[in-house]
């Protein structure tokens, strides 16, 4: 076999990584990810005022392009309480309260889904369709991607939960043996302690879901009240 | 060691597996299932087809499925389930010994670096076959091989083909493979995203090429509106190819920052950092802010085409400026991530080959972050003649050409290395002494494109095209190949064969200028880029180029049997440290060990000090905390 070939893993050397390294990754992936967010977004905040401003055809918001101004502002609230509920499981975890942040974690998931769910019930009802014009383009362009945001982060404090309910016995430590993602024939973890790393995880979380409320506020307050 | 390291039982070796077969087989299925879906879409308020008889819905809902199906068949939702289910999260998977691992998800970033050479080689291949087939049609004025629609589509692919892939050129195969050697890390940040960023960047060129079944592409690369919209179902794959191009760019410039960030060995301070890092960092800042932009307004394209909405659409309350501005805010950023990655290979290299500390460290680093910050600023010098508002020209013209100055920080830095240097001509030392006189000439022609009044004359003629072509392929692939011929040693183990990499070189410098000189003064005389048929009177131009084009892709032939000779049948083993570089890969065992290093290593000085010694002292001592916690 070509020298290239012969290596494999010495899990010897390279089992049990210190959870630090890879919580101080997920910090500054949190960080990243948020400012990536910020310039996707920002192409609908360009269309938005590039648009209005150019009123082409005079089809930038006919008449009866107007969506639900209450449905709108349940489903910006819903977010902002999951990203305050996050914010206040992360204290508790911090704290030890590893039961009130499973709650309030549990609580978050669900204002976060309701969020969806309003949106959804929004497009359902609002009475006019993508075809109506600039703004109708904008606001089920920029509305339809925002929620996929809030899906991506359904599933992130998803597999938290389900990490911190699944081993809610163990304080620390590591799992028992065949508890490893990854590879189905090593029963190691290549972290030692991995379960330490719901806290950063859940930092990263805190900090990304507190940015994407606020890019959520901002979507309210052009797509209803400007 | 530690207790829980064993490994009970070896991975069986499976045809039916998470392997790119069962990817191949999965993606297939799956684009028939989008298809299907497709077609059984009947919403009232959505008349998609009424007006052609095309389905880009279903299309595109086969596109998704197909790559869905591809990452579901190479193990990619393998690990988001476990998570799902609150398996605790890992690091590696799929490290096992054997070529196995190179036709599958792997987390080692070493195989990964090696996947993307290939891969991105097989791609940048056919890329280059298309612009062979455009030299072709040009032999003479009148159409004689394609028709235009089909040369149009040539163009597009060829354009298409080569931005979308060779952006990824340096950071994905040597980066990845060189960049957590050179700062000490046993892996990248996120090892699965990594090799993530590789199977979508594949996934996408085989789309991309897929466009030929659809009636292809009018718009070439840049994808304009309303041609766009008005396209065929060619353009949905280009819509897709870009969108997961933009998505691997993006992760990839995550990773990398994330990686140099957080992962340094002790004692490699910001001010120690190989300057190859702080080209990956700008490039990788790039990719990460500018990738958003590209895919929001694909994803408008593509909400225009399938959902009926106008963000492009003049008639309906759109704007077609819309979506020239927002490919530009893209679009410039991606030419400097497709020119820093060079900038980077040169400072790395010139040390090596002319024996002295790189001359100007901060400032080169200067002008390396100077160009990243000022590449957001110029996007407009795209629309000079677009009919923008002339208020506007004055800035960007300004502030296009304010980012010659750190431009020409990093010329000097270089020009300033090499001075009384004792210069060794190896085969990566020549691409890098070529990349100047290229690059210059790239450079210089450019400056004529962002001043307006010359622009208004040269802009969309073959002018702007021999210009892009003096920077990317005479700034990138000039250096893409000087780092093959560099790193290729300690990747593989093997040396290249140095008389046929010379060889190499001259035919293809010397057909490179003769290809793309020639083509400044028939863009002068007037010849517009993407157009099939041409003045009679420009045929001897067009004929001169066109076979210097053909010596230029005969050049990459010989490439291709120095690889294939040198690492298939001749394998001849490569010394650790070829070119006695003091940078901390060249100081492991060639091809480097799966974990990288026994001890995690300590540096205690500036890696650069080439000095009176033969530089093959390293900068390191291999000493610090011993590996694993050992519980
Ligand atoms: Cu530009």
């Amino acid at each position: 076999m070509s020298s290239f070939a012969e290596h494999s893993t010495d899990y010897a050397v390279v089992e049990s990584e210190p959870p630090e390294q890879l919580g101080r990754n997920l910090n500054t992936a949190g960080h990243l990810l948020a400012s990536a967010t910020a310039f996707f977004f920002l192409a609908f905040v360009f269309a938005y005022f590039y648009l209005r401003a150019l009123n082409n055809a005079g089809l930038w918001r006919p008449r009866h392009v107007n969506p639900s101004l209450t449905l709108g502002t349940l489903a910006i609230v819903a977010v902002v309480a999951s990203a305050v509920l996050i914010r206040l499981g992360l204290m508790d975890h911090r704290a030890g309260r590893r039961r009130q942040w499973r709650l309030k974690g549990w609580l978050a998931l669900g204002l976060a889904g309701v969020a969806v769910a309003l949106q959804i019930a929004e497009w359902a009802t609002q009475g006019f369709g993508p075809a109506d014009g600039g703004y109708a383009s904008v606001y089920l362009g920029w509305t339809g991607l925002y929620a996929v945001f809030l899906l991506a982060v359904i599933y992130w404090i998803e597999t938290l939960l389900a990490t911190a309910t699944r081993y809610r016995k163990i304080e620390s430590g590591a799992p028992p043996a065949g508890h490893a993602s990854g590879d189905s024939h090593r029963t190691g973890h290549d972290i030692h302690d991995p379960l330490s790393l719901v806290r950063p995880s859940l930092e990263a979380l805190s900090f990304y879901w507190a940015f994407l409320a606020g890019i959520g506020v901002l979507t309210w307050f052009i797509l209803y009240i400007l | 060691m530690s207790a829980n390291a064993a490994v009970p039982t070896p991975p069986r070796r499976r045809v039916v597996g998470y392997n790119l077969l069962t990817g191949l087989v999965l993606g297939v299925v799956g684009y028939y299932v989008g298809w299907w879906i497709g077609h059984h879409i009947h919403a009232t308020s959505i008349g998609y087809f009424a007006d052609t008889n095309q389905n880009d819905i279903a299309v595109f809902l086969g596109y998704f499925l197909s790559v869905v199906g591809f990452l579901a068949g190479l193990g990619f939702l393998s690990y988001p389930w476990a998570r799902v289910r609150g398996y605790p999260p890992s690091l590696r998977e799929k490290e096992t010994a054997g070529v196995a691992r190179y036709f599958g998800l792997c987390t080692d970033h070493k195989v990964v670096g090696i996947q993307y050479l290939i891969g991105i080689g097989v791609f940048f291949f056919i890329g280059g076959l298309n612009a062979m087939l455009i030299r072709f049609e040009l032999l003479r004025p009148g159409g004689q091989a394609f028709p235009a629609g089909n040369y149009l589509t040539l163009v597009g692919l060829h354009g298409t083909m080569m931005m979308g892939i060779m952006s990824s050129a340096i950071l994905g195969p040597f980066a990845n493979y060189v960049v957590p050697l050179m700062i000490g890390a046993r892996r990248m940040a996120f090892p699965r995203i990594e090799a993530l960023t590789f199977w979508l960047l594949m996934a996408a060129g085989t789309l991309l090429a897929t466009t030929i079944f659809f009636g292809g592409f009018p718009t070439g690369w840049t994808g304009y509106e309303p041609l766009n919209d008005q396209a065929n179902s060619g353009m949905d794959s280009y819509i897709v190819f870009f969108g997961l191009v933009g998505i691997s760019m993006l992760l990839l410039g995550l990773n990398m920052i994330a990686t140099i960030v957080t992962m340094r060995a002790p004692g490699l301070t910001w001010s120690r950092l190989p300057i190859f890092c702080w080209g990956v960092i700008s490039t990788a800042s790039l990719m990460l802010l500018a990738s958003p932009v590209l895919i929001a307004a694909l994803l408008m394209a593509t909400l225009d085409r399938t959902a009926q909405t106008s963000f492009f659409i003049p008639s309906a309350g759109g704007s077609t400026y819309l979506y020239q501005n927002l490919f530009w805010v893209f679009g410039h950023p991606e030419v400097y991530i497709l020119a820093l990655p060079g900038f980077a290979v040169v400072l790395e290299l010139l040390p090596v080959f002319a024996r002295k500390p790189l001359w100007g460290y901060r400032l080169a680093v200067a002008g390396m972050l100077g160009v990243t910050l000022l590449s957001w600023l110029v996007w407009q010098h795209h629309l000079f003649v677009s009919g923008i508002n002339g208020d506007l020209r004055p800035f960007y013209m300004l502030s296009t050409e304010l980012i010659s100055i750190p431009t020409g920080f990093t010329f000097l830095c270089g020009m300033m290395t090499l001075w009384r240097g004792r210069i060794r001509y190896t085969v990566p030392m020549l691409f890098c002494l070529a990349w100047f006189f290229n690059f210059l000439i790239g450079g210089l022609s450019g400056v004529f494109l962002s001043d307006v009044p010359s622009d208004v004359t040269t802009h969309g003629s073959f002018f702007s095209m021999a210009h892009f072509h003096y920077t990317i392929m005479g700034g990138l692939v000039f250096t893409f190949f000087a780092a093959i011929y560099y790193w290729i040693p300690k990747m593989t183990g093997f040396q290249l064969n140095d008389r046929l990499g010379k060889i190499h070189f001259w035919t293809m410098f010397i057909a490179f200028n003769s290809t793309f000189a020639p083509l400044f003064a028939i863009g002068f005389m007037g010849q517009p880029r993407r157009v099939v048929t041409y003045p009679s009177h420009l045929q001897f131009l067009n004929d001169w180029v066109s076979v210097s084009a053909f010596v230029l892709g005969a050049s990459m032939l010989v490439f291709l049997a120095n690889f294939v000779w040198s690492l298939v049948f001749a394998r001849v083993p490569a010394p650790r440290n070829p070119w006695g570089s003091r940078s901390l890969e060249w100081q492991l065992p060639s091809p480097v060990p799966v974990h990288n290093f026994d001890k995690i290593p300590v540096f205690t000085d500036d890696p650069y000090g080439y000095g009176d010694d033969d530089g093959r002292v390293p900068a390191v001592v291999p000493v610090g905390a011993p590996a694993g916690g050992g519980s």
